[in-house]
């Protein structure tokens, strides 16, 4: 069972100003993790195709979309887009500043931290159809795209999230 | 009655600028060879022969017809040359030409061609020789800045992204890459299909440079009505109000 947080969350979306290389969206990944607090997190950006996906060079392979492993935590994932943004929810509004500190740090260009409701936490139709009635923990509601195959989610937690284990 | 030609209103750089563009008076900025322009371009191996569709015009006996006799074909068209095509991409953040500028360029500039506009690419076909030729022009002259347009035949997604770090635009297929030395290389063709070397087309512009060429009109850069607060609007916004006026009160009939 996960522990539910007696603080209301706050949900904030960090807006560069410029697409991030894989260098500096690690950056700004761990100088968040570092600031802890956080409950949800979602970089969205621009797909990096792996390979060339119609066209006369339909697949082949595109070296420069390969680069992008990131460490967060004890986890390692594979990047897939270009980040273009970062949603997070946090505990509570006493993590906003580190954020903002954070951002200051790892992004060496101007960029636009946002406050408000970024993350659906009712369950849509298409969630209905993919997880089912009961989903545990409530966290992986509105995190992924209802299109995106499983392995766009990364657990960072080392608490329980059920959901993923399942086959569906 | 004699008359220059004026084909953009206004008085601010944009209108001078898109002036610039459309009567063909453009800047020459670089010289990329034109063996690197084929092979960028990817429709055929630099120095092969041009496929053809037909014979040469002057073996196959054309019917007696006053306008051929009045419009001689372009080089392509008479030595029966395949169409083809190029397209651009340019971004949104003042990229010196837009695809609706890249079409008047052409249309205006280029005989036997034919561009297409669309949101955020433009395409031209024409004859594959005409092409050449015509692509040279773009890639050469102030029409194009290496960092903020690219030739994409396909994937060509980057317009109205934002930039990226090095302020490049955004290429879902990575066809062109900045060198350490500040220069763009393209290391694919413009569908993709790596070439057999780098081809060093130069420096981007700097971000300032690339404001004084564009032939955008923004808020933040310079806006279509002219100089915020003023008393008065640009030529450009009366001319448009004027042509507005007339096309939707008299169907644009100008009489």
């Amino acid at each position: 069972m996960v522990t539910q947080s007696d603080t209301e969350t706050v949900q904030v979306e960090i807006f560069p100003f410029r697409i991030l290389t894989p260098e500096t969206a690690q950056r700004l990944l761990s100088e968040i993790y570092r600031n802890g607090g956080i409950i949800r997190i979602m970089i969205q950006g621009p797909n990096m195709p792996r390979f060339v996906t119609y066209g006369p060079a339909k697949g082949m392979p595109i070296d420069a979309n390969n680069q992008g492993l990131m460490e967060l935590g004890d986890q390692a994932f594979e990047l897939k887009v270009k980040v273009g943004r970062v949603r997070l929810e946090l505990e509570s509004e006493k993590y906003l500043d580190g954020v903002r500190a954070a951002c200051e740090r790892a992004l060496p260009f101007t960029f636009q931290i946002k406050k408000g409701k970024f993350f659906h936490d009712r369950m849509t139709v298409t969630d209905y159809a993919k997880y089912g009635k009961d989903v545990e923990d409530r966290r992986i509601l509105g995190l992924i795209d209802p299109k995106a195959k499983k392995d766009k989610l990364a657990i960072l937690s080392e608490k329980e999230v059920t959901t993923d284990n399942e086959e569906r | 009655m004699a008359y220059t030609a004026q084909f953009y209103p206004g008085s601010t750089s944009v209108g001078i600028n898109r002036r610039k563009q459309m009567s063909g008076n453009l800047e020459k900025l670089r010289d990329i060879p034109e063996a690197d322009i084929v092979a960028i371009l990817g429709h055929r191996t630099p120095g092969a022969d041009y496929s053809s569709t037909h014979p040469p015009l002057k073996e196959m006996g054309e019917p007696d017809c006053p306008i051929r006799q009045i419009v001689a074909p372009t080089p392509g068209a008479a030595a029966g040359d395949r169409v083809r095509y190029n397209q651009f991409a340019d971004s949104m953040y003042f990229a010196p030409s837009t695809p609706y500028w890249r079409s008047y360029w052409a249309a205006i500039n280029c005989r036997g061609c034919d561009p297409g506009t669309l949101s955020g690419r433009q395409i031209i076909e024409a004859r594959e020789r005409d092409l050449d030729a015509l692509t040279k022009v773009q890639m050469d002259s102030e029409v194009t800045d290496m960092a903020l347009c690219s030739m994409r035949g396909c994937t060509v997604h980057g317009h109205s992204l934002r930039l990226e770090e090095n302020g490049m635009m955004f290429d879902m297929l990575s066809r062109t890459e900045m060198g350490k030395d500040g220069n763009i290389y393209y290391v694919k063709d413009q569908v993709g299909i790596p070439l057999d070397k780098k081809i060093n087309v130069g420096k981007p512009m700097s971000e300032a440079e690339a404001k004084k060429r564009t032939t955008i009109f923004r808020f933040d850069g310079v806006a279509i009505g002219g100089k915020v607060g003023a008393r008065k609007y640009d030529e450009a916004v009366e001319a448009l109000h004027h042509m507005w006026t007339l096309r939707t009160q008299w169907g644009y009939r100008p009489e």
